[in-house]
């Protein structure tokens, strides 16, 4: 039971950070129709703008937190202009927009490689002082994490759901020119979305590295299969079938390393484990959770 | 069942998210007739189709081809079963020539298995019988002289007859065509129909048509049966379905909503 | 700069070229006609070599039966993504396809045992315990025949590269001839049917799903006989060799080639091969500042500059027509 209570623990505090991430990625795709790929490397550039802010020039990690964020959507917001903008002018096909998205992810990566090498890093934080519940061990850390990121998805619901914005952005995505023409702002619902990517990537990413402990310049890249896997379980484009997909996977993720499931399977065979759910259910529900019927072929 | 029914439908039924699109429709074709579906935008006419032809899935009910069930099949079976479909408007395939685009309505082409590959002589054999016989039909629907064009540059009209051409390739029993007259000039419509005459004469073919009014179909259809709101509301003769008040009504309300 | 003017170098460049040229005539053969998006394709390349060097080394199986079966291995990998994924829409399938080739190297990773796991395959236990784990015992001979051959020519120029370079391009040439005449049969019509639409050719009594497969199936076939190659040129495997970054790579010749048609991939590969190797030798300013690794990240970082540049301004490659990849 104690160990049941602590994998289910990791397993929500793990999915809060899926579903933050997921749900950017998700977002992106249903306003711009793109895969964003760059994505595990923004999570970390989060952690790492973070880890300089607060160990090289000593801020407050708060604020620390708040100036990655600030970046991130600085970041988003350059590439919309000089990159997403002008694919969209010359109509790029998917394949394009996967593979810019994909140059991008190289540059971001290997640019963090250059400025910060590639030892692994920790946050100047508390890591050790925890709390016991029904015997479980609950770091501070992993909890403020908890809390931070519900409330995050919380604010994030109710913005979709009643910021005039929010509305606009539900409309575009699921019918952009009918949008465009019933006078909705396209390019506010647009910038909108980069600057909700931006925020919560590198808040996912600042979350990941706390949890983790220690991170590398791959923290990103290793965890966007298995975001990438939630967004796809929840639909992609879907940002509440995201943010479900993404808690689904971390519990399921974290429980099948449980020992009272046939010994539980070795844990770093976890991301194998989100794929495996995921091909399951696709098997059963070809469109994700939350899709509409899907066409036989 | 009578032997003499090449299609028959019974209750079928299917809804996307909340909104019944077909609420248990019961319909049937005769062998060698021409029955057209009309009905209101929205009643289901297309649905229906996509139900017949397989590229959507029943909740429930029952379709029989030639006295096979078929509601559980996928589309290449019932093609493959000889039912072949067009579609609402003509697809083409933009990137393919006019006349690979009626070859693509072959059956059975050895070229079209990677083992062909091991078999040369078959597969080009094959293949310029097909090319002839692509290009007559496109000779018979009289848009031959573009046989070499991609496809794309054709205008709506001719791709209704190219779509046309691609399903006679396949050798069908029975056609579905979906909307064939639908923005077509008279012109075209006038080939159409002197296209279909001819062919139900020659090949004994079934035709199961959608058309949105009456007056287009009156002519050429052996029974007519009347769609709204995803329920068969009439099926008889042509005439007779001139005069029903439950039709005319059906219509009315559109018509209302549309002004 | 003296590496510049090596033209061991080079040849070793030419070889590797060859190699990713296979490699990205398997995404040729599901993008460039059926217009499938594979992400995951390096899996292919990931399973057969390991396939092949377990066989040999553990079990002790002939080199040439350990690679049919490295081949057939990335078959069942690519029909295995297929079967699970290819009736996904194409977005779909693109991120799952990613998903497993990266599966594929964590396995590989975590296998110690089995595979070697992090110290690849010189960890992979041989069959009488203390040999050597070696697959190349039966290539090595063969390829220093080549090499004797290839000396009456070039004298002592003539090595280990310029031999495999031969193997590999004659390899890869008559995978273009077999290629190109799959793709002029009535198969490759119906792909490419299917690439603009499922439907009409699903109404005409197409399978669509079996021939994508099918597409899968043959370009991981390909993938896979890259694979085997891979092995052999650096006679030792490691899980870091099948990063997905290498699809990539693979997915950079295609767009140079002008993915529809065959014949620039030959010519897009060895222009990909001397981009990856002559940045190699940024050694002048400004690049000298840097040290050896860094050089390395300012490699990668060119590649994706080229990828961003080639898909903004060249979206139809090298040799391709623009109307090709704007109608997608």
């Amino acid at each position: 039971m104690t160990d049941f209570i602590q994998l289910l623990f990791n397993g929500l505090v793990e999915g809060s950070i899926f579903g933050i991430a997921a749900l950017g990625i998700s977002l992106v795709y249903s306003v711009l129709r793109l895969v964003n790929f760059a994505a595990g490397d923004f999570l970390t550039l989060g952690a790492f703008t973070t880890f300089f802010f607060t160990t090289s020039i000593k801020f407050p990690f708060v604020v620390a937190v708040v100036i990655s964020m600030v970046l991130g959507v600085a970041l988003s917001l350059i590439l919309e202009f000089i990159l997403w903008r002008k694919l969209r002018k010359i109509r790029a096909g998917t394949l394009a927009l996967f593979l810019v998205a994909t140059g991008v992810a190289f540059i971001v990566r290997q640019s963090i490689a250059m400025l910060f090498g590639s030892d692994s890093r920790r946050f100047e934080i508390d890591q050790i002082k925890s709390f016991e519940f029904f015997g479980a061990i609950i770091p501070q850390a992993q909890l403020i994490v908890l809390v931070c990121s519900s409330i995050a998805i919380t604010a994030i619901a109710i913005f979709i759901k009643k910021a005039s914005i929010g509305k606009d952005m539900r409309a575009y995505s699921d019918n952009p020119s009918l949008a465009a023409v019933s006078g909705i702002n396209v390019n506010r619902v647009i910038i909108a979305t980069w600057i909700i990517s931006g925020t919560f990537g590198a808040l996912a990413g600042v979350f990941q590295g706390t949890v983790q402990g220690q991170f590398t310049n791959a923290m990103g890249l290793d965890l966007l299969l298995s975001i990438l896997a939630a967004v796809v379980l929840g639909t992609i484009g879907d940002a509440y079938g995201a943010l479900i997909g993404g808690f689904v996977l971390g519990i399921v993720m974290e429980l099948s390393t449980w020992d009272a499931l046939l010994g539980g399977i070795p844990s770093t065979y976890k991301p194998v484990v989100a794929f495996v759910v995921l091909v399951i259910v696709l098997l059963f529900k070809p469109e994700g959770i939350f899709g509409v019927k899907a066409r036989k072929i | 069942m009578s032997n003499n029914l090449i299609l028959d439908v019974r209750d079928i039924k299917v809804h996307f998210g909340g909104v019944k699109a077909v609420d248990g429709a019961t319909m049937s074709v005769e062998r060698g007739s021409v029955t057209s579906v009309i009905g209101p935008n929205g009643a289901g006419k297309t649905t229906l189709f996509n139900l017949i032809s397989g590229a959507i899935a029943s909740d429930s009910g029952t379709v029989a081809f030639n006295g096979e069930e078929i509601q559980n099949l996928h589309p290449h079976q019932i093609a493959h079963r000889g039912m072949i479909r067009t579609f609402q408007g003509a697809k083409v395939i933009k990137r393919l020539s006019v006349v690979e685009n009626v070859m693509l309505g072959g059956q059975k082409n050895p070229g079209e298995r990677l083992s062909g590959f091991f078999n040369p002589r078959a597969r080009s054999r094959y293949e310029s019988e097909s090319r002839e016989r692509a290009m007559s039909l496109l000779k018979q629907v009289g848009i031959d002289r573009f046989a070499e064009d991609y496809a794309g540059i054709l205008s709506g009209g001719q791709r209704k007859l190219l779509d046309l051409a691609r399903s006679l390739m396949a050798q069908p029993t029975m056609l579905l065509l979906d909307e064939p007259f639908a923005g077509v000039n008279p012109t075209l419509v006038e080939k159409l129909l002197e296209v279909l005459n001819s062919l139900r004469q020659a090949h004994q073919l079934s035709f199961l048509l959608v058309e949105h009014d009456l007056e287009t179909v009156m002519n050429i259809s052996d029974r007519v049966v009347v769609m709204a709101e995803g329920k068969v509301i009439a099926d008889g003769l042509p005439n007779s379905i001139y005069d029903n008040e439950l039709v005319i009504d059906a219509y009315l309300g559109t018509r209302k909503k549309k002004s | 700069m003296i590496a510049f003017i090596q033209p061991g170098f080079w040849v070793f460049v030419l070889a590797m070229a060859g190699i990713y040229g296979i490699f990205s005539l398997g995404l040729q053969v599901q993008y460039g006609v059926g217009g499938i998006l594979n992400f995951g394709h390096v899996g292919t390349m990931a399973l057969s070599s390991y396939t092949m060097a377990i066989l040999v080394i553990s079990y002790g199986v002939n080199f040439w039966i350990a690679s049919l079966c490295g081949v057939a291995v990335a078959a069942l990998g690519g029909a295995f993504l297929g079967l699970t994924t290819l009736r996904l829409s194409g977005d779909y399938f693109s991120i799952v396809s990613i998903a497993f080739s990266e599966i594929v190297r964590y396995v590989i990773f975590n296998s110690d045992g089995f595979t070697g796991g992090s110290q690849g395959s010189l960890n992979i236990p041989a069959k009488v315990e203390g040999d050597y784990p070696t697959y190349t015992n039966t290539w090595e001979p063969f390829i220093g025949w080549v090499k004797d051959r290839l000396a009456v020519i070039f004298g002592d120029n003539a090595d280990r590269d310029m031999a495999m370079a031969l193997i590999v391009w004659i390899t890869l040439g008559i995978l273009l001839i077999i290629v190109g005449r799959i793709e002029r049969m009535p198969w490759a019509r119906v792909l490419r049917a299917t690439r603009e639409d499922d439907d009409v050719p699903a109404a005409l009594g197409k399978n669509v799903f079996q021939f994508r497969l099918q597409a899968v199936i043959l370009g991981s076939v390909i993938g896979g006989i890259a694979g085997i190659y891979w092995a052999l040129q650096f006679s030792l495997l490691s899980p870091d060799d099948f990063l997905t970054i290498v699809t990539f790579y693979g997915w950079m010749i295609l767009i140079l080639s002008g993915a529809p048609k065959v014949k620039g991939l030959p010519i897009a590969a060895i222009f990909f091969g001397f981009l990856y190797g002559g940045t190699r030798f940024f050694t002048f300013w400004p690049f000298s500042i840097l040290d050896s690794s860094q050089r390395a990240y300012i490699r990668i970082m060119i590649i994706g500059l080229v990828l961003i540049f080639l898909m903004l301004k060249r979206p139809q490659g090298l040799f391709g027509k623009r109307e090709e990849m704007v109608l997608e």
